[in-house]
C-alpha cells in the first residue's frame, strides 16, 4: 500500500514545489525596486524604538522584582492582615496609598502586587494599589512638577489617579472569591523548592532566596514585557502618529486619541510627563490630563502583564474601569475648563 | 525541561542582557536608546544583572554538590515554562543581529517631523536668550521662534547648529531641512524638529547625512507659522555626534 501511494505523492509535491517557485518569482519581480531599503529602514527604526522601550524598562522591572523578591522572604501573612483592613472601601483606600511605601512604576508594580496578593493583600487593596502606585511615587510626582510646575496639572493627576484606583478598587471588593478573578497559578507558589520558610535561616542565605525569586520573576514578567514592546514598536513602525493627531480635534475625540496614544507609547510613568509636555501645544487641558492619568494604569506591556496575573475577564475590567473613568474627566474638564 | 537546565540558560541569558547593556554603554551607542540622563539606571542594571547570574550559577553549583551527597532523591523537578527564556532571547536577538542605527528621517514616515517647537514648557525662553546665538541648537531656536511674538528680532543673527539632512517636496530647489530628533525619555517618544536651510549647493548633499550649518537666520513663514530659515554660509560634513539625540 505505502509503496503504490509514495510514488504517486512525489511528483505531486514537485509540481506544487515548482509552482510555489514560479510564484514567488513573479511576486518578486511585481514587488517594487525600494521595497527591500524600505523595509530594511522599517526594520532599523522598529529595532531602535523596541530596544529604547525595553532598555528604559528593564531597571525598573529588576527594582520590581526585586521588591517582590524581598517581600517573599521578609514579610508574613500575619504582618500583613495586621497593616492592610479587611474592610472593603479602607483596603482600597490604604492600597492607593501604598505606592508610598514601595515606590515602583508601572513595569514594577504588577510582580509586586502579585506577591502582595500571594501574602494574603484583601483584593480591592490589590487592585488600587496597582493602578494608583505608578502616579504616588515620588520619582513621578517630582518629574510631573518639573515638567508642569507645582500646579493643576500634578494636582489633578495624583487626585484622579487615586479616585479611580480606589472606585475600582472598591468595584473589585464586590467579587468576594478572590479566585474568579486572580489565576490560579497565583494561589500555588510559584517558585519552587527555595527552603525560604525555614525560620532559623542565615540572613544572607534569606538574601540569596530572595534575589532567587527576583531572578524568577524578572523572567516571567519580563516575556511580557518584551512582547509588549514588540507590539508597541511595530505600531510605532507602521501605525503614523500624525494621522492620530490629525483626527485629535473636538472635545470627545481629543481625549480619545490621547487615551489611544497612552496605550500606544507604551513610555513609563517616570518619564511620561514630559513626553505629555510635546502635547499641550496641540491638545487641551482635559485632553493631557487624560493622557497623564490613564497612561501609567494601562498600556500594552502592562495589560500583557496583568494577563499573568488576572483572569482575562478581570483585565477587561482593570482597563474598561480606568479607561471609560479617565475618558469622563477629560470630557468635564474639556467642557467645564478653559 | 529539567529545573538546572533551565537554570542553567536563566544564568546564560542573564549574563548576555548584563553584557548586551554594558557593551552598550561603553561604546556609547546607550543615547541612542534612551536620553542620557537614565544612563545611571542603566549602569545599575548592568550590575544587578551580573548579581543575578552569579547568584543563578551558584544555585546550580549547589543544587548539583547537593544531588552528588544525596543522590537523586526528590524527583519534583518542575521548571518554569521554557517559553520564558526563548522569549528573553528576543531582545539580544534584535540586538545582534539587527545593526544599530539612530532615529533618522526613515521614522519621519510615521512619527513626522516639526518646524515648530511643541514643548510648551513652564519655563521660559530667558535661559536661551542668554546664549550666545552660535551655541542654541535647533531645539533652541525653535523655542524662541515659538515663545517670543515679535520674530523679526532675531533676523541677521548667527546661528551655527548640527543636524542631520532631510529633504521635503514642500521646500525650494536650494533648500533642505537641518533635522533633530528631541527624546525625553526613550526612542519610542522621540519626535523629529527640523529647521530650513537655504544653500545654494543643496543638491550635493544626501539625505541622512550630518552636518554642520553656519549662516544667519532669516524668519519665514512655514505651514502658516513663523519658523527660522538658516541661509547658510557654509555646510560641512561632519561625523554623528556622540549624543545624536536632543533631550529636552
Amino acid at each position: 500500500m505505502q509503496t503504490s501511494t509514495t510514488p504517486k505523492r512525489l511528483p505531486r509535491n514537485l509540481i506544487l514545489f515548482i509552482a510555489l517557485g514560479i510564484l514567488a518569482i513573479v511576486a518578486s519581480s511585481m514587488i517594487p525596486a525600494g521595497f527591500f531599503t524600505w523595509l530594511w529602514d522599517r526594520l532599523n527604526v522598529f529595532a531602535t524604538v523596541f530596544l529604547g522601550i525595553f532598555v528604559e524598562a528593564v531597571p525598573y522591572l529588576l527594582l520590581g522584582t526585586l521588591a517582590s523578591g524581598l517581600v517573599e522572604i521578609f514579610l508574613d501573612r500575619d504582618q500583613m492582615s495586621r497593616w492592610v483592613s479587611g474592610r472593603p472601601i479602607a483596603a482600597a483606600v490604604t492600597g492607593a496609598f501604598m505606592g508610598m511605601v514601595f515606590p515602583v512604576c508601572e513595569c514594577g508594580v504588577v510582580p509586586l502586587t502579585r506577591r502582595l496578593f500571594h501574602k494574603g493583600l484583601p483584593l480591592s487593596a490589590g487592585i488600587s494599589f496597582l493602578l494608583a502606585a505608578p502616579v504616588l511615587n515620588p520619582i513621578v510626582i517630582l518629574s510631573t512638577a518639573a515638567a508642569f510646575g507645582w500646579g493643576p496639572m500634578l494636582f489633578w493627576r495624583i487626585g484622579l489617579s487615586l479616585l479611580i484606583a480606589i472606585v475600582t478598587g472598591i468595584i473589585f471588593s464586590f467579587e468576594k472569591e478572590a479566585g474568579n478573578v486572580l489565576r490560579p497559578a497565583l494561589t500555588m507558589s510559584i517558585e519552587h523548592d527555595h527552603a525560604h520558610d525555614e525560620p532559623n535561616a542565615s540572613f544572607s542565605e534569606k538574601i540569596r532566596n530572595a534575589l532567587l525569586i527576583t531572578a524568577d520573576e524578572f523572567f516571567e514578567m519580563g516575556r511580557y514585557l518584551v512582547l509588549g514592546s514588540v507590539l508597541a514598536a511595530a505600531l510605532q513602525t507602521f501605525i503614523s502618529q500624525s494621522v492620530l493627531l490629525a483626527i485629535g480635534s473636538g472635545p470627545l475625540l481629543s481625549v480619545l486619541v490621547m487615551l489611544g496614544l497612552a496605550i500606544l507609547l507604551s513610555i513609563c510613568s517616570t518619564v511620561d510627563a514630559f513626553v505629555a509636555l510635546g502635547f499641550v501645544g496641540t491638545f487641551s487641558f482635559g485632553s493631557v490630563l487624560s493622557f497623564l492619568v490613564f497612561g501609567p494604569m494601562v498600556d500594552i506591556k502592562s495589560v500583557l502583564m496583568y494577563s499573568q496575573v488576572f483572569k482575562r475577564r478581570s483585565v477587561f475590567y482593570i482597563v474598561a474601569i480606568p479607561f471609560m473613568m479617565s475618558l469622563l474627566s477629560g470630557l468635564i474638564f474639556n467642557y467645564f475648563s478653559p | 525541561m529539567q529545573t538546572r537546565m533551565y537554570r542553567s540558560f536563566q544564568g546564560l541569558l542573564l549574563l548576555g542582557l548584563c553584557i548586551f547593556f554594558a557593551s552598550k554603554a561603553a561604546n556609547g551607542q546607550l543615547t541612542w536608546y534612551i536620553n542620557s540622563r537614565f544612563i545611571p539606571l542603566t549602569i545599575f542594571g548592568v550590575i544587578f544583572l551580573a548579581v543575578l547570574a552569579q547568584i543563578i550559577f551558584t544555585e546550580i553549583r549547589r543544587s548539583r554538590k547537593h544531588d552528588e551527597e544525596h543522590g537523586h532523591e526528590h524527583d519534583h523537578d518542575h521548571a518554569p515554562a521554557p517559553m520564558n527564556l526563548w522569549i528573553m532571547l528576543v531582545p539580544l536577538l534584535i540586538g545582534v543581529l539587527i545593526p544599530a542605527r539612530p532615529l533618522d528621517s526613515s521614522a519621519f514616515a510615521t512619527k513626522g517631523f516639526n518646524t515648530n517647537s511643541p514643548l510648551v514648557s513652564a519655563d521660559s525662553s530667558a535661559q536661551i536668550f542668554e546664549t550666545e546665538s552660535e551655541e542654541r541648537n535647533v531645539l533652541d531656536w525653535l523655542k524662541l521662534f515659538s515663545y517670543e511674538s515679535d520674530a523679526a528680532q532675531f533676523n541677521g543673527e548667527t546661528a551655527s547648529v548640527i543636524g542631520f539632512v532631510y529633504f521635503d517636496e514642500t521646500l525650494g530647489k536650494n533648500q533642505f531641512f537641518v533635522s533633530r530628533f528631541v527624546v525625553s525619555c526613550c526612542a519610542a517618544d522621540g519626535f523629529a524638529i527640523a529647521m530650513p536651510v537655504e544653500w545654494a549647493e543643496a543638491a550635493t548633499l544626501e539625505q541622512d547625512s550630518w552636518v554642520l550649518v553656519k549662516g544667519s537666520i532669516k524668519s519665514v513663514t512655514l505651514n502658516d507659522k513663523v519658523a527660522p530659515m538658516i541661509v547658510a554660509e557654509s555646510v560641512q560634513p561632519v561625523s554623528v555626534p556622540e549624543q545624536p539625540y536632543l533631550f529636552p
